[in-house]
Order: C-alpha cells, then structure tokens, then sequence
C-alpha cells in the first residue's frame, strides 16, 4: 500500500505545476487525433461550403468568382432560372420522402420485429430474409427494381396484367415515380430498423410481462403499453438515424430514371449530384448543401431536445 | 521489446520500398501515357481495348500506355473533374463525350489538336477521312478539339415479321412521319405497342431526330445559342408527345431508355428508335429479323443527330506525354483499328477508309443493317452541344417530359426552356 502512495506523493511535492500542467492538457491531448479529422472533414467542408454558397462561379476558368449574398439561395426558388424550374418541386420532394418513408419503415420494422421476437420455424431464415436488403447495395437494390418497375416487361406489371389489374407505367410517371423510390427506400432500410428493434426487444425485461398477465392484459395492451414505451430509447435512435438516412438514401435514383420525369422523383443530394460539375453551379450545389445541413441539424436538434424528455433509459 | 520488433519491420518496409523505387526508375525509361475510357454500350469493352493497348505497346517500345476502365460518361468526367478541379493529375488523354468539348475547353482541361494534325505528313487528308458529320461535334472556335472514336446515331429498329403479319411490305421502314404513325397504329394491340421512342433522361438526342428532319436542329454554329421553340420544333414536339397522348401507339408517360431494346426483341414493341450501339445487342437476341431504318423524315427530309464519344488530350498533361498520347490517337483511328472496333461494339467506323476495309466489306455484306446508320450520316447535324452543356439539354429534357405528362403544351414548354436557356448563355460571346 505504501509502496504504490509514496512515489505519487513524491510527484505532487517535486513536479506539482508539471502535474497540473499536464492534467489541463492531457485531455485535449488525446482528443487531438479525433478532433484534427473532425475539423478537416467535417467542420472546414461545413464553414466553406457555406461561404462558397454566397459565390457565383463564372463558367469559365479564365474569369474570377465573385461575391453575390443570398442570390443563388433565391436563384433556387425562382422558376425562370434552370436550378429554379425544378428545386422547389425537388426541394418539397425531398420533404415528402423523408416524411413518407421514415414513418412507414419504423412503423413496419417494428411489427416486424414483433412478430420475429417468438419462437416460431423457420425463425432464423425469416429474420436473414427480411434483413437481407440491408446488405445489398442500395445502387443494386435500384438495378433489382428497375426490372421490377419496367414498364412492358416489368415484373410487377407482368403480375398485376395477369390479375387484371391497371398497370402503371412505375417510373415514367408523374405520381408513380416518386412513390416507386420510396417503396426500394422503405424495402431496402427496414430490415436494419428491424434488427435494431430486436435487440431492444430481446433486452426487456419479463417481469412486467408476467405482471400484465395475471392483470389479462390483452397482447395489444401489452404493445401499445408495456413495449412501446420501452423501448422509446430504440425509437429515438431509429428515428434520427431514418431522418438522416432518408436525406442520404439517393443512389437507388442512379437506377430509377435519375429523378424523371422532369425532378418529380428526384432528392436534394441527387440533384447536387447531378449538377455540380458544371462550374457556373459551384454556388447552388453549395447552397442546396447548405439548406439540407439546416434541415438535418434543425430536426436532430428538435429530437433531442424535445423528444429525449420523454425518452425512458433502462438505467 | 515492441520498440525492436517495430524497428525490424520499419527496416523491411524500407528495403521493399527502396526495390519498388528502383523497379519503377527503371520501367519509366518508357513514355506513360495514362488513358481513361468509359463503356457505354454492352459487350467485352475492356478486353477489346486492352488488347488494343498492348499491341500498340509492342509495336511502341518507347510508350507505355495503360488503359484503365473508369466507369460510364458521367464517371470518367467527374473523375477527372475532381481532380484537375483539386490540383492533381488526370489521364494524359481520354474518352468523353463529344457534347461535353465545350465545359471541357471552358474548364480549360484540354487543347487543340490541330499542330499535331498539322505535323502528320498527310494530316490533312487524315481529318478530311472522318465522316463530315462527326467533325461537327469535334472542331470549335476554328479548332480541332477531339478526334471521333466511339460515335454513333440513332436509328428505327423494326420487327419484319410483325411487319409481314400485318400486311406492311417487311423490306419498307417508314419513310415519314405520316406513314411512322399509320404503322404504329397498325402495329398496336393491346400487348404490344407499336411504337417506343425512349424519353428518359436527356430525351433531346432523339428528338433532334424530328427537330432536323422539320426544318430546324436545336443547334447552330454558334455555341452560345440554342433554337428550341421555333415554329418547325414545336410542330415537331406536338407530334411526337400525340404519340402517345392522342394516337395511343406509344405508352404515356416517359420510356425508359435501357427497357426499350429488351421490349422490342421480347416482342412487346413492333418499332424502337435507339442508338446503332444497341444494334450488336439487338440482332444477338431477336428469334425475328430485324430492320434497321432511317428515322423517318419530318417536313424537309430525313435528319438524325450523332453521338457517342471523342478522344481529348489533356493540359494537365506534359509535352512528351501529349505527343505519345497523340501516337496512341493516331493508332486507334486507323482504318484497320476503326473497322474491328466496329465489329467488336456495333459503334460506326468514324473513318471513311474503314468501310474499305475487308473486315467492314464482310461484315455489311453479312448484316446489311450494319450499313443503314453509316448511310444515314450523310443526313445527320450537329448534337446539341453548347456552353453548360448539360444544363442546357436538362432543360429542354424538363420542356418534353412536362408535354409528355400533358402538363404542358408544347410551345410554353419550349419557350420557357428558349427563355431560361437564353438567360444562361448570355455570358458567353460564342
């Protein structure tokens, strides 16, 4: 016991400043590493991309970038400009997208999950078959789909002929394209939301359980009183991953008709994509990242402030 | 102890690199040239043109070039985009679109070939061979830019035995617009359209098929302006989106671009336009014989568009790397090289003396459709190729789908397209 205290006294009566010294600057030591790469990757991008959004780019190399404020923000929801006839159609899209597909995927990874967390046959066939689509990439998700939706020899539509039923041409149509991006979205995201769901599931504990059965506790009951609110922590984490994830899911649009017809199927990244080779663009792509870096902040901000309150943690 | 073991392999991977370096001195007594391609049709490409580097690298012991894949179109131009745009190296030559010449003279990223024609022994005769109709999208500002290589041009795909079923002459593709609608009207059943002409995309490179054939091609001279709403292109909008919104033998909303071959040879559509690329791909699959027609002629004749890719010689790049990079251009575009590059993809030989070729002579005495999209250039314009260029052809791909989804009529669409596409020209003086 003296043998280990001594040494440490010593220290704190001969290098005491170096000590404290050291203490005030360990952490920031260490942190270091971490925090280079956070500020090169993600802090400077954030700060210059917003400066860039205030710059309109000559098409040229040979002529000079010049300052221009808030004009390509409004460039974007002017319709007589080429970024402006179809950014507000893309912009509320994108809206409609993350609103759609996030509540309709957490909503079916739930039940899913649900109904996978029994001992029934076949249990571990059906849990890799509905999380398969989680390991396939999302570009070949788009590829296995645009078969799916082609228009005269598409599978679904081969199907829907063979019932009778009015075909669509799926992704050459105004109210059909958009809705076949959500359905690979949702089909490709739900399996990952699902697992998540399990493992919450698998971590309750049985005693409540035991407790509403004595009290006949329908299984109805028990879900929408006893689990949901559970497992709300797994909610909140699969909720701001969904919203996060629904600004970022766009690769399957490569495959599906890049947007068409006319940005009707189309997201915000998608249409950076699309756009930011073009010199005389540099401005808008960086705008456009701007306002989606807004959005993303504003709702994450919003569920951990307003919704982790009512967030119940085992611990 | 870690510290030693840490030391030992510290030594060893300065040994192996010190062998790299020497290795790699060693193999630079070679000129690297560094080629960037893109595939954009079917088919073993890379086999084909790895092939073709490593025969010029035998025939060349003082140039090494190495041919690397990289992805389609859009790929290989944001690829060098990056970057060049970052301050790094790009290929010392490549394959881009001929539509992307004017970004890429804007950009600054490539130069004029013509002190390299000029040098050739016989470089005027050398440019002269090239089919007319590919130099348009090749030469700017009294300058050669890019040298064809893959080009292509669309043509009318038809299903002869559907043809004969229905009492149309098999050996007769519709000549005009007139007689393309009453075959099409024909054709359709409720299986099978008659007609598909793909809209997806950058549905502007059909088109320009119906825009030139009635008068006006959505491009001039010039690269700073663009004629989409004149009278003779909104005629010709009004009676491709009737197709589908008032004939009924084209299915409403947008066709898909790659669905179409598979539709035409499964039988669900008796006529396609698509590119000669897909031609290779289409004979191969069809159980029917196929026809290959001009697309059929508008208001003043028969008109098509070209398209495809140039070989472009980067600035970035050194004066020795470029002066290789043009042997290698020069080796690509023989007569010989340009005919098996026509048998290996279905891509028109770019060179007049191709088609002199045994190779070629057998090939159309074989298929004869072969022949039809070479015939046809004599009536084909320019490709719309402007300043911005993709923003330019987005616009007017957003003025066709919105007719085509009856939102529209043709001429708000196309004068709104006019409008905006004016306003981001303005900058430019040609």
């Amino acid at each position: 016991m003296t043998a280990t205290t001594s040494p440490r006294l010593k220290t704190a009566t001969y290098g005491g400043w170096r000590t404290r010294l050291g203490r005030a600057v360990l952490p920031y030591f260490l942190i270091f590493p971490t925090f280079a790469l956070i500020l090169t990757f993600t802090l400077w991008p954030t700060v210059s991309a917003a400066m860039q959004s205030t710059i309109r780019t000559p098409s040229s190399a040979r002529m000079a970038p010049r300052f221009v404020g808030l004009q390509n923000y409004i460039d974007l929801f002017t319709p007589t400009t080429e970024v402006g006839q179809t950014f507000p159609r893309v912009f509320v899209g994108t809206l409609v997208f993350a609103g759609v597909t996030v509540p309709i995927s957490m909503g079916l990874s739930f039940l899913l999950a649900v109904m996978l967390n029994r001992k029934i046959r076949g249990l571990g066939f059906f849990r890799f078959a509905f999380f398969y689509p989680v390991v396939i990439p999302l570009i070949g998700a788009g590829s296995i789909f645009s078969f799916i939706f082609a228009d005269n020899i598409g599978l679904l539509n081969t199907v829907l002929r063979s019932f009778g039923v009015q075909t669509h041409p799926w992704l050459g149509d105004a109210t059909w394209a958009p809705i076949a991006v959500m359905m690979v979205a949702i089909w490709k995201q739900t399996g990952f939301y699902m697992i998540l769901y399990l493992a919450g599931l698998q971590s309750l504990p049985t005693d409540v359980y035991e407790a509403a059965d004595l009290d006949g506790a329908n299984s109805w009951v028990k879900t929408t009183r006893i689990t949901l609110p559970l497992l709300s922590g797994t909610t909140l984490f699969v909720l701001t991953t969904a919203a996060a994830n629904a600004f970022q899911m766009v690769d399957q649009l490569y495959a599906l008709g890049e947007g068409a017809p006319a940005d009707r199927s189309n997201l915000m990244l998608y249409f950076i994509f699309q756009r930011y080779n073009e010199r005389a663009n540099t401005g808008y792509v960086n705008a456009i990242t701007v306002i989606l870096l807004v959005i993303l902040l504003a709702f994450t901000l919003f569920n951990f402030i307003v919704i982790e309150r009512k967030v119940y943690y085992e611990n | 102890m870690l510290l030693k073991r840490l030391n030992v392999l510290l030594i060893v991977a300065l040994v192996l690199a010190a062998f790299a370096g020497l290795t790699t001195t060693r193999a630079q007594s070679a000129t690297e040239v560094l080629f960037y391609y893109p595939t954009a049709v079917g088919g073993p490409i890379s086999q084909v043109i790895e092939g073709y580097a490593a025969e010029f690298n035998a025939a060349n012991p003082d140039v090494k070039v190495t041919a690397v894949f990289a992805g389609g179109y859009a790929d290989i131009y944001k690829a060098v985009d990056t970057a060049l745009k970052g301050g790094g190296q790009g290929p010392d030559v490549a394959i881009f679109l001929t539509t992307d010449m004017y970004s890429l003279i804007d950009n600054d990223y490539i130069i004029p070939l013509d002190d390299f024609i000029k040098a050739m022994p016989n470089g005027e005769a050398y440019l002269k061979d090239f089919f007319p109709a590919f130099l348009l999208n090749s030469q700017a500002f009294g300058q050669t830019w890019g040298i064809p290589f893959q080009r292509s041009t669309p043509v009318l795909y038809y299903n002869k035995t559907l043809f004969k079923e229905n009492g149309l002459d098999p050996e007769k593709a519709p000549a005009n617009w007139q007689e393309l609608r009453d075959f099409a009207a024909k054709l359709t059943t409720p299986e099978r359209w008659g007609l598909l002409i793909p809209s997806e995309g950058f549905p502007y490179w059909l088109f320009q098929g119906f825009a030139i054939g009635n008068g006006q091609n959505l491009v001039g001279e010039e690269s700073n302006k663009v004629y989409f709403n004149t009278p003779s292109t909104v005629e010709a909008l009004e009676y491709f989106a009737n197709l589908s919104l008032k004939d009924g033998v084209m299915p409403k909303g947008i066709i898909k671009w790659g669905d179409t071959p598979a539709d035409f040879w499964s039988g669900k559509a008796a006529m396609i336009y698509h590119t000669t690329g897909s031609l290779t791909n289409i004979l191969k699959n069809a159980n029917f014989e196929v026809g290959v027609g001009y697309l059929p002629a508008g208001k003043v004749g028969y008109g098509a568009p070209t398209g495809g890719g140039n070989l472009y010689i980067l600035k970035s790049s050194p004066a020795e790397k470029q002066a290789a990079a043009w042997r290698w251009i020069q080796f690509l575009t023989t007569p010989e090289k340009q005919a098996d590059w026509t048998v290996a993809t279905g891509y028109i030989a770019a060179r007049q003396a191709a088609w002199q070729t045994e190779t070629l002579k057998k090939l159309v005495a074989e298929k004869p459709q072969y022949a039809v999209a070479r015939d046809q250039l004599q009536y084909a314009a320019k490709e719309l190729s402007t300043h911005r260029g993709s923003d330019v052809q987005r616009l007017f791909a957003v003025a066709v789908h919105s007719v085509l989804l009856g939102e529209k009529d043709a001429k708000t669409a196309l004068d709104e397209a006019q409008a905006a596409a004016e306003a981001l020209l303005a900058e430019f003086q040609n």
